[in-house]
C-alpha cells in the first residue's frame, strides 16, 4: 500500500474521529458539571440528525442554517428536560441519573420511530461541500474535510471556554463547590442547565454534521454511544482534553483497523478500554478522584 | 421456621400441579383457520413487507371467499420485532390456538426460527421475506417452503446479467455474518463461469455507519463493478459512502438485496444501481391490476416483491387446503410437493419436492433517475430475466439432508 | 427479611404456581427465567451497590453453551446447563477480577463494554454459534433422562430450580456476609476501615451473581430452546436493570415482581393495536418510576405501616 493511500486513510480515521471526539467531549461537559452521564447523549446526535432533514424538508433550510440552528433547537429541548425532570435527581446517587436518561433514550427513540418510521430518511451532501479537493498527495472527498475542520475548531472553542475562560472556571467551581459559588452570588442553577445545553448542542452539532453521511434514522444513536462511553473511559471521566485527543485517536485506530483486519474495527476500542481499565484505572488523563 | 414452612409448601404444590398439562386447544371442525403473518410491523423492514405483508395475506384470503372447508379464516398479524425468541415464542403460541399455516418471516433468524417450530408442531410455514439459503439447505424440513427468494437466487440472477457483459474485476463490501459470507460465496460462484472474480473483498462489522476506509480501498483498486452485498441500514451506509467517493461514476454499482419500497425514501441515492427481484408491479398487466388493488388499500403505496410474493403463497395454499380437502400438513405437503404453476407474481413456478425450495424466473432491474420515472414509484427498469432452472440452486448440489 | 416482604413473596409464589394456566406457558417460563436473572443482577446493584450494565454476558453466554451442547452434541439437557453455569463461573471470575476494583458509573460502562467484546466474539464464531440466524434447537433434550418436550412439565422444573436459587440469595443475604455487603454499599470506606477485604467480597458477589444469571440464561434458552444475539446484546442487560428498579431493588422480591410485571406487560402490549411501540412503554414507566417512585413495588410495601412484633 502506497504512502498516498495511507495518508487518505488515516485523513478517513479523523474524520470519523471527529465524530467520536465531539461527542465524547459533550459527553465530558456534561458529567463534568452535573456528575452524571447521559445515556441520552446518542439520541441529542440523532435529534441533531433528523432536525436538520425535517429542516430541509418542510422549511428548506440548507445545511449551513441547519448547523447553526439545529443544535440550538435541540439544546433548548435538553435544557428542558434537565430543568424540569432530570434536576430532580440532584441529590441522589449518579447511578440514578444515568437511569434515567437510559429511560428517555427508549421514550425519545421510540417517539421519533413513530413519526419518522425506522428505515431511514434522506439526506445528502450539500452541493458546495460534494466532490473531492486536491490535497497534493490524493483527490480526498470536500465534505470529509469540512467535518474534520469544524469539529477541531468546535472542539478547539469548548476546550479554551472550559479551561481557561472565566465562565469556564466558574462552571468547574460550581461543580466542585456549588455552596460556596451561589454565596458568591452565582446562579448555579442556570449555570448547570446551560451547560447541559451546551453538551447537548455540541451532540447535535455531530448529528447535523452526520446527516449527508450516515443513515438518518432513529436507531443512529444506539451503537455509537456505547463507543462515546468507552471512549470517556479511556480518557478519563470529565477529562475535556482527554475526551477530544481519544475521540480522535480511537477514531484513526477503529479505521486503521478497517484496513488491516476488518471485523475487528468496531471491538477494538472495547479492546483499548479494557487495557486502559486495567492499567490506568482512571483513563489517560482522569483525575483518580473522581473515580 | 417460616421459610421451611415455604419451601414445604411450595414441594407439596409442585408436586400437586405437575401432572396438568396446559393442553393445547384442539380444533374444532367448525373453528376459524388462523393464518399468522408473522413480520417486522414497526421496524427497518416495515416498509418491505410489515403491514402491507398482512394487506396482502387478507387480499388472498378475501378473494378466496373468507372461508375454507366451511371453516371462517382469520388473518393473525405477529410483530416478530426482528428477534428470533420472539418470534418462535408468538409462533408457537400461534400454532396452538389455531394457527395452520404462518407466512411472511422477513429476517432470516425468524425464519429459522419459525421453520422449527413448524417442523416440531407439523404446521406449515412459508417464509417470504427471509433470504437464507439454509432454509432450503441445513435447516430444511418438511413443513417449510422458502418461496420468494435466496442468496443464491439472488447471486445468480444478478452477478450472472453483470459478468455476461464482460465485467471481470469485482470489489465486494460484505457485512461480517452469515447472510453476507452467503452473499460474497454465491456471487463468487455465480460470476466465475464468465471469468469474473473478486479482486478483493471487505468483511465489516454489521452495523457499520463509516464505509469510507472501503470505499477508499475500493477505489484504489481500480474494479469494474463494487458489489454491495449488505442490507438495511449497511447498504444505505456503503452507498451514501460509495457515491460521497465518487464511486458511481467510476464503476457499475451492484447492490445485492433490495427491494422496491427502498427507493422511496432517497431516490436520488439509488439512482443508476442495479438490482436482481423476484417480481415488479409495472412489469406486466396482471402484476400491475393486483398492484393497483394493493394500493388501495394501501394509500397509493406500492407493494415490493415480498408482499406479492405473500399473497400468492397464501392463495396457493388455501387452493391446496381445498383440493386437499383437509388442513392436515402431511396431506398438504403430499399435494404441494412437485406442483408447478403461474400466477401474476410466479413464473414457471414449481415447489419443488427435493428441498422445498419454491422456484420461479428471476428479474435484473436498474433503478431509474428521478427525471426517467413515468409515474410515481415506477423506479425498476427490466434489463435480464433469469429461468428458474438457472436462477435457483440446482437440485444435483442440493445440501438439504431430506428426512421426510 | 422483613414480614412484610415475606408476606408478598408467599403471594408471588402463588401465583407462580398457577402461571401456566393463567397464560402461555412459554411465557410463564420466560417470567420465571428473567424473575431468576433481575433477582441475581440486584444481588449486585441492591446489595453490593454495583450496577453492571453487562449481565447479559452471562446470560447470553451460558444460553449459546446450553444451545450448542445441547443441539449439536446431545448433552443431556441438565448436563449442558451444568456446562452453561460453569462458563459464567469463569467468565465471572476472569470479568470481576478486572472491574471490582472500580464502581459507580465506570462499573456500569465497563462492563456494558466487555459484554458487548462477548458479542462481537459471538458473532465471529458464526459456525458454532449460528451468528446472526441463532441456535434453534430441535429439542429440549432430556433432564436426567426425562424427556421435557411439555411446556408445563418445563416450567415447574424451572419453578423448583428459581425457588432454590431465590432461597439461597435470601440465606446469602441475611447472613453475615450480607450484612458486609450491605456496609459496602453504605460507605465502602468505612467498611475498609474495619479490616474488611472489600474488593474479595465485592469479587465474590460478582461471580454469584453472574453464576445465578447464567443459570436463568440456561433455562430460558433450553425453554424457549432457542439461543440468539439479543440475548448477549446490551438492551437485555437495560431491561433487566428496568425489571430490578421497577419492582423494588435490594427486597429479593422486588426484582421477581418487577420481571413479571415487564412481560406481562410487553406479552399483552404486544397484541393490541399499540403493540410496537412496548419499548415506549417501559422507556415512560421506567421514567416516571426513577423519578417519583425510586423504591419500586417491592420498596412501597415496605411503606405500609406494620407493627413490628420483635423487640
Amino acid at each position: 500500500m502506497s504512502m498516498d493511500y495511507i495518508a487518505s486513510q488515516l485523513f478517513n480515521g479523523l474524520a470519523s474521529g471527529a465524530f467520536y471526539a465531539l461527542l465524547a467531549l459533550g459527553l465530558s461537559v456534561i458529567f463534568g458539571t452535573l456528575r452524571i452521564i447521559n445515556f441520552a447523549h446518542g439520541a441529542m446526535y440523532m435529534l441533531g440528525a433528523f432536525a436538520t432533514y425535517y429542516g430541509a424538508q418542510y422549511l428548506h433550510l440548507n445545511f449551513f442554517v441547519a448547523l447553526i440552528l439545529a443544535p440550538l433547537v435541540v439544546a433548548l429541548l435538553g435544557m428542558l428536560f434537565e430543568a424540569l425532570l432530570l434536576r430532580r435527581l440532584q441529590g441522589a446517587d449518579p447511578v440514578y441519573g444515568l437511569l434515567f436518561t437510559f429511560a428517555a433514550t427508549l421514550v425519545v427513540v421510540n417517539l421519533v420511530r413513530l413519526v419518522a418510521g425506522a428505515m431511514g430518511s434522506p439526506y445528502n451532501i450539500p452541493d458546495a461541500l460534494s466532490g473531492a479537493t486536491n490535497l497534493g498527495f490524493t483527490l480526498y472527498p470536500t465534505y470529509k474535510l469540512f467535518v474534520i475542520v469544524v469539529s477541531v475548531i468546535v472542539c478547539g472553542l469548548i476546550w479554551w471556554f472550559v479551561e481557561r475562560s472565566m465562565t469556564g472556571a466558574r462552571i468547574r467551581a460550581a461543580t466542585e463547590n456549588p455552596v460556596l459559588v451561589r454565596a458568591l452570588g452565582i446562579n448555579t442553577r442556570r449555570l448547570v442547565t446551560l451547560t447541559f445545553g451546551l453538551g447537548v448542542a455540541i451532540a447535535a452539532l455531530a448529528g447535523v454534521l452526520a446527516a449527508p453521511t450516515t443513515n438518518v434514522a432513529p436507531s443512529m444513536g444506539d451503537d455509537i454511544i456505547i463507543y462515546t462511553f468507552a471512549i470517556v473511559v479511556i480518557g478519563g471521566l470529565g477529562s475535556i482534553t482527554g475526551s477530544i485527543l481519544m475521540g480522535f485517536a480511537l477514531g484513526v485506530l477503529q479505521t486503521l483497523g478497517a484496513v488491516y483486519y476488518p471485523p475487528i474495527a468496531t471491538t477494538l476500542i472495547f479492546i483499548v478500554m479494557v487495557a486502559v481499565i486495567a492499567l490506568r484505572p482512571s483513563g489517560l488523563f482522569g483525575r483518580p478522584e473522581l473515580s | 421456621m417460616r421459610l421451611s414452612r415455604i419451601v414445604s409448601a411450595t414441594c407439596a404444590a409442585i408436586l400437586l400441579c405437575a401432572p396438568l398439562s396446559a393442553a393445547p386447544a384442539t380444533a374444532a371442525d367448525t373453528a376459524p383457520i388462523h393464518i399468522a403473518v408473522i413480520t417486522d410491523m414497526s421496524g427497518v423492514y416495515a416498509s418491505i413487507s410489515g403491514q402491507g405483508a398482512v394487506e396482502a395475506t387478507k387480499m388472498a384470503v378475501e378473494d378466496f371467499g373468507g372461508k375454507v372447508l366451511g371453516r371462517e379464516i382469520i388473518v393473525d398479524t405477529v410483530d416478530h420485532q426482528n428477534s428470533g425468541p420472539t418470534a418462535e415464542a408468538k409462533a408457537r403460541e400461534e400454532f396452538d390456538n389455531g394457527a395452520e399455516l404462518a407466512v411472511d418471516l422477513t429476517n432470516s433468524a425468524t425464519a429459522l426460527a419459525v421453520a422449527a417450530v413448524a417442523k416440531d408442531k407439523h404446521k406449515i410455514a412459508i417464509v417470504s421475506g427471509g433470504g437464507t439459503s439454509a432454509l432450503t439447505g441445513a435447516n430444511c424440513n418438511k413443513y417449510t417452503y422458502h418461496y420468494a427468494y435466496d442468496t443464491y437466487a439472488l447471486a445468480h440472477s444478478e452477478g450472472v446479467s453483470v459478468a455476461k457483459t464482460g465485467l471481470k474485476t469485482w470489489y465486494g463490501i460484505v457485512p461480517d455474518y452469515a447472510f453476507g459470507k452467503s452473499m460474497l460465496s454465491d456471487f463468487t460462484d455465480a460470476i466465475a463461469p464468465f471469468g469474473a472474480t473478486f479482486v478483493h473483498a471487505d468483511t465489516m462489522p454489521l452495523g457499520t455507519t463509516d464505509f469510507s476506509s472501503y470505499m477508499l480501498a475500493a477505489k484504489n483498486a481500480h474494479p469494474q463493478v463494487l458489489a454491495l452485498l449488505n442490507a438495511g441500514a449497511d447498504t444505505v451506509n456503503s452507498m451514501k459512502a460509495a457515491k460521497e467517493f465518487g464511486l458511481d461514476k467510476q464503476m457499475k454499482i451492484v447492490v445485492g438485496l433490495f427491494f422496491l419500497p427502498q427507493v422511496d425514501t432517497d431516490p436520488s441515492l439509488w439512482a443508476g444501481a442495479k438490482v436482481a427481484d423476484s417480481w415488479y408491479w409495472n412489469q406486466t398487466p396482471e402484476a400491475r391490476k393486483w398492484a393497483d388493488r394493493y394500493s388501495a388499500r394501501m394509500n397509493g403505496a406500492r407493494p415490493g416483491s415480498i408482499q406479492a410474493a405473500d399473497y400468492s403463497s397464501t392463495m396457493q395454499w388455501l387452493k391446496a387446503v381445498k383440493a386437499v380437502g383437509s388442513v392436515d400438513a402431511d396431506k398438504v405437503v403430499a399435494y404441494l410437493d412437485g406442483r408447478k404453476f403461474s400466477d401474476f407474481y410466479a413464473q414457471n413456478a414449481e415447489w419443488r419436492a427435493r428441498d422445498h425450495s419454491v422456484v420461479h424466473d428471476m428479474y435484473v432491474y436498474d433503478i431509474l433517475p428521478q427525471s426517467q420515472v413515468k409515474e410515481k414509484d415506477a423506479w425498476y427498469k427490466l434489463v435480464d430475466t433469469i429461468p428458474a432452472s438457472q436462477a435457483f440452486r440446482p437440485v444435483a448440489t442440493s445440501t438439504c439432508d431430506k428426512t421426510w | 427479611m422483613d414480614r412484610r416482604l415475606w408476606i408478598l413473596l408467599g403471594i408471588v409464589g402463588l401465583v407462580a404456581l398457577a402461571l401456566p394456566k393463567l397464560i402461555y406457558p412459554i411465557v410463564a417460563i420466560d417470567i420465571l427465567c428473567f424473575a431468576l436473572f433481575a433477582v441475581a443482577l440486584d444481588l449486585l446493584f441492591g446489595f453490593a451497590g454495583l450496577l453492571s450494565f453487562g449481565q447479559a454476558m452471562f446470560w447470553g453466554g451460558s444460553g449459546y453453551v446450553v444451545a450448542i451442547l445441547v443441539q449439536n452434541l446431545h448433552f443431556d439437557g441438565a448436563v449442558a446447563l451444568g456446562a452453561g453455569v460453569l462458563y459464567a463461573a469463569v467468565l465471572a471470575t476472569l470479568v470481576g477480577v478486572l472491574v471490582v476494583r472500580r464502581s459507580g458509573i465506570y462499573f456500569a460502562m465497563i462492563t456494558l463494554a466487555i459484554a458487548q467484546i462477548e458479542y462481537f466474539v459471538a458473532v465471529q464464531l458464526k459456525d458454532l454459534t449460528g451468528g446472526e440466524n441463532g441456535l434453534p434447537m430441535d429439542s429440549r433434550g432430556s433432564f436426567f433422562g426425562v424427556h421435557l418436550s411439555n411446556d408445563t412439565a418445563f416450567y415447574f422444573v424451572t419453578l423448583a430450580i428459581v425457588a432454590l436459587c431465590v432461597w439461597i440469595i435470601i440465606r446469602v443475604v441475611g447472613s453475615p456476609f450480607g450484612t458486609v455487603l450491605r456496609a459496602i454499599r453504605q460507605n465502602e470506606t468505612r467498611t475498609i476501615a474495619l479490616g474488611y477485604q472489600v474488593n474479595r467480597f465485592k469479587l465474590a458477589t460478582f461471580v454469584l451473581s453472574g453464576v445465578l444469571c447464567g443459570l436463568a440464561g440456561g433455562l430460558y434458552a433450553l425453554g424457549n430452546r432457542l439461543a440468539g444475539l439479543e440475548m448477549i446484546d446490551w438492551h437485555t442487560s437495560g431491561a433487566v436493570v428496568m425489571m430490578a428498579i421497577l419492582g423494588g431493588s435490594g427486597t429479593i422480591v422486588g426484582p421477581i415482581i418487577g420481571a413479571g410485571i415487564y412481560q406481562v406487560i410487553e406479552y399483552f402490549v404486544s397484541k393490541t393495536a399499540i403493540g410496537q411501540e412496548t419499548d415506549l412503554v417501559m422507556g415512560l414507566v421506567f421514567a416516571v418510576c426513577i423519578l417519583a417512585f425510586r423504591q419500586g413495588i417491592a420498596g412501597g410495601v415496605l411503606l405500609i405501616p406494620w407493627r413490628k412484633t420483635s423487640t
